[in-house]
């Protein structure tokens, strides 16, 4: 399905679906190479490939070579014309973005797989739980009797 | 293919058949459970893998719907607002639930008398105390003694940590004056009886790889089958079947692992299917003296479904809030609003759940049980940079009360793999539960701002989370009335007298707390009733 001539095309525009980071530190979805997930992800959506298919070809000129805010008018245009497909392909680009742990560290949230490592979380003191729930056991009973 | 009968059968390896199962075996009769789902390996979970998030959009979804697993059946919720949710494999939902653990208040057992809504249950919560702290012990709980909104009981184990978003949600609470207390969880804050703490990974919905949080199978299921129950996995019934003389039930037809189609004969017959699976099965055992389906001469089962509606308001605050660390959706819990208040414009009310916010790909396509995403470009990294990490929110978990008109039936059309009709959902939310959704939205703005809160969001519509049909009940509900409750007080159908119900589908209201400790407390109950009763059992 993507070859050397719309490949280009499709990375750019996933990377204005996810954009890079103003200072650059945070890649676009384009660049993070989200193009190899999304023919494949037939888990996820009926027709991955159809609705890549369907963006690129209302994608018309020479999309690449526009400057940002165009590039943006012209993907709003398209995901007016064709809903189903744009947000299908909205989804897997998010899907194919963050199932990468590499960018889990860009919003704050470990890279590792989640078990077995977990997270270091500090338990509150007694002195602290003390603190917190007095206001709350000080109001006193907060229910109703069912006699 | 026959096999040999046995004393008990359960139908279901869930959260209420493995407590019934535990419960029946000082008995010492020959216990067999039938799971139409797999029993589970620790390979099989996928938070140890490195695109763990995208299992919740494919075979650890909390909607049958999109996971469509041969275990699984479809469910047509086309007529409703809230698809239910649910997980096929031992340990049914308990597998993919978030292990809240909060017991029903003594006057969630009596709405009729004290509100004069619902209907109030055949037992009460000072009867079922000794039951919820049974099973508190075999589950392993944690959670804080003294919660002044319950009588008096104390986990055993402390409370799992509340982390920033919760220490930030209860200072709120406590500016504003409102009940809030640690949450009473089903999730070892500490080692506990051979089985791992929690390592705060937050992905509870994708099984547990630790094995710290109480699903049946970890919690019942190694213990039953040393003790000699026997499980089998892959078994999917179809039908029970009753004896046209007697009117009791005989056994069941299952469809096995090996393609076969099984007759299972059995003394007793224990349904532990949820508030969906249990009807469907009762509708679908039809006969000639049930041709409405087993145990519905009086056309209540299916009827009367109750979920807990759910919808959320988040804060923006000025730390990282670290909602991703630790148990997803258990820090802390208000009752403020709980008990019905007359000045209100509801009867009953609702919890606030502190709502750990969820992981990166999760919140980008619109959060855990909702298909909203978040707009693309630019804004999207506004979001993603400077919200997603700053958000604490606060979960609005309210009281359905039972309406006839919402109900389970059989679809015409769909079926699961094996050609069994598939439920069928008609549901609405009820006026009262409306005008407590709202109440909620704004009480949650109120404390999310008094936290500390820069800005808050809400979605500006009536709309409810839609993949949240995690809690189903009332579809079989029990009663002293043979005309307008399916079981009686001890979940014994009032039709067929060797049939009983021990999930969610027997309670006659709803709460506004997660029920999966009040269906356990609820099994070993029916389970002691019927070792009490034991002599004239079919009477």
């Amino acid at each position: 399905m993507l070859n050397d001539t719309n490949r280009p095309v499709l990375d750019a525009i996933l990377d204005e679906l996810i954009p890079p980071s103003e200072d650059g530190k945070i890649p676009g979805a384009g660049a993070l190479g989200v193009a190899d997930f999304l023919p494949t992800a037939q888990a996820y959506a009926p027709d991955p490939a159809g609705s890549v298919q369907t963006i690129l070809d209302a994608v018309s000129g020479d999309f690449v070579a526009l400057p940002r805010d165009e590039k943006v008018a012209v993907l709003k245009r398209v995901e007016a014309a064709h809903g189903q497909a744009f947000e299908t392909l909205v989804r897997l680009t998010y899907m194919g973005y963050y199932s990468r742990p590499e960018t889990r560290p860009y919003v704050g949230v470990g890279a590792h797989p989640i078990h077995p490592q977990g997270y270091p979380v500090d338990r509150e003191s007694d002195a602290m739980m003390d603190e917190l729930t007095a206001p709350v056991r000080a109001r006193g009973k907060a229910y109703r009797d069912a006699k | 293919m026959q096999n040999e009968p046995v004393d008990v059968l359960i139908i279901g390896a869930g959260a209420s058949g493995a407590a019934i199962a535990w419960s029946l075996l000082e008995t010492r009769m020959r216990i067999l459970c039938l799971e139409q789902g797999p029993k589970l390996e620790d390979k099989d979970f996928p938070s140890r893998d490195d695109d763990y998030e995208l299992a919740r959009y494919g075979e650890f979804s909390c909607d049958p719907n999109v996971r469509r697993l041969k275990q699984d059946y479809p469910i047509n919720a086309e007529d409703s607002c809230i698809t239910p949710v649910n997980f096929n494999a031992v340990g049914g939902s308990t597998i993919n639930f978030l292990g809240h653990w909060p017991r029903m208040k003594p006057s969630d057992f009596r709405t009729r008398s004290l509100d004069g809504v619902g209907a109030d249950w055949p037992v009460d919560y000072e009867t079922l105390a000794p039951f919820y702290d049974m099973n508190d012990r075999n589950t392993g709980v944690s959670g804080l003694g003294g919660n002044p909104a319950y009588p008096n009981y104390s986990p055993e184990l402390p409370p799992i940590p509340m982390g920033k978003l919760g220490q930030t949600l209860a200072k709120g609470f406590n500016k504003k004056g409102y009940h809030w207390w640690p949450s009473d969880v089903s999730i070892l804050s500490q080692d506990h009886d051979g089985r791992q703490k929690c390592v705060n990974a937050g992905t509870c919905d994708l099984g547990c790889a630790a094995g710290a949080k109480g699903g049946t199978n970890f919690t019942y299921w190694p213990m039953l089958e040393n003790a000699g129950v026997e499980l089998r996995a892959g078994c999917r019934v179809r039908e029970i079947h009753v004896d046209e003389s007697t009117g009791f039930a005989t056994g069941v037809l299952y469809h096995g692992p090996d393609g076969q189609v099984h007759e299972q004969r059995a003394e007793l017959v224990v349904v532990a299917c949820n508030g969906v699976g249990t009807p469907r099965l009762l509708l679908n055992s039809k006969s000639k003296a049930f041709p409405e389906g087993l145990a519905n001469r009086n056309g209540m089962v299916g009827k009367n479904l109750m979920f807990h509606p759910l919808t959320g308001v988040a804060g923006i605050f000025d730390e990282p809030m670290l909602g991703h660390e630790g148990p997803m959706a258990c820090s802390i819990l208000s009752q403020e609003f709980y008990e019905t208040d007359p000045t209100r414009d509801f009867v009953r009310g609702y919890g606030l759940h502190s709502g750990r916010s969820t992981t990166p790909m999760t919140y980008a396509l619109g959060g855990y049980g909702i298909d909203n995403p978040i707009p693309w470009g630019a804004e999207h990294r506004e979001i993603m940079d400077n919200v997603y990490r700053y958000l604490a929110g606060l979960t609005i978990v309210s009281e359905d009360l039972p309406e006839e008109h919402n109900c389970v039936t059989l679809d015409p059309d769909l079926t699961d793999s094996d050609g069994i009709p598939a439920p069928k959902i008609t549901y609405r939310l009820g006026e009262n539960t409306q005008k407590m959704l709202r109440h909620g939205e704004e009480q949650a703005k109120e404390i999310l701002l008094a936290a500390g809160a820069k800005k808050v969001l809400s979605k500006n519509d009536d709309k409810v989370w839609w993949r949240a049909g995690w809690h189903q009940m009332g579809t079989c509900r029990m009663g002293d009335d043979p005309e307008n409750s399916v079981v009686n007080g001890w979940g014994r159908s009032h039709d067929v007298k060797n049939l009983f119900i021990v999930d969610g589908s027997i309670f006659p209201t709803a709460g506004a707390v997660n029920p999966t400790s009040t269906i356990q407390a609820m099994a070993l109950y029916v389970g002691d009733r019927i070792k009490t009763n034991i002599e004239t059992l079919f009477d």
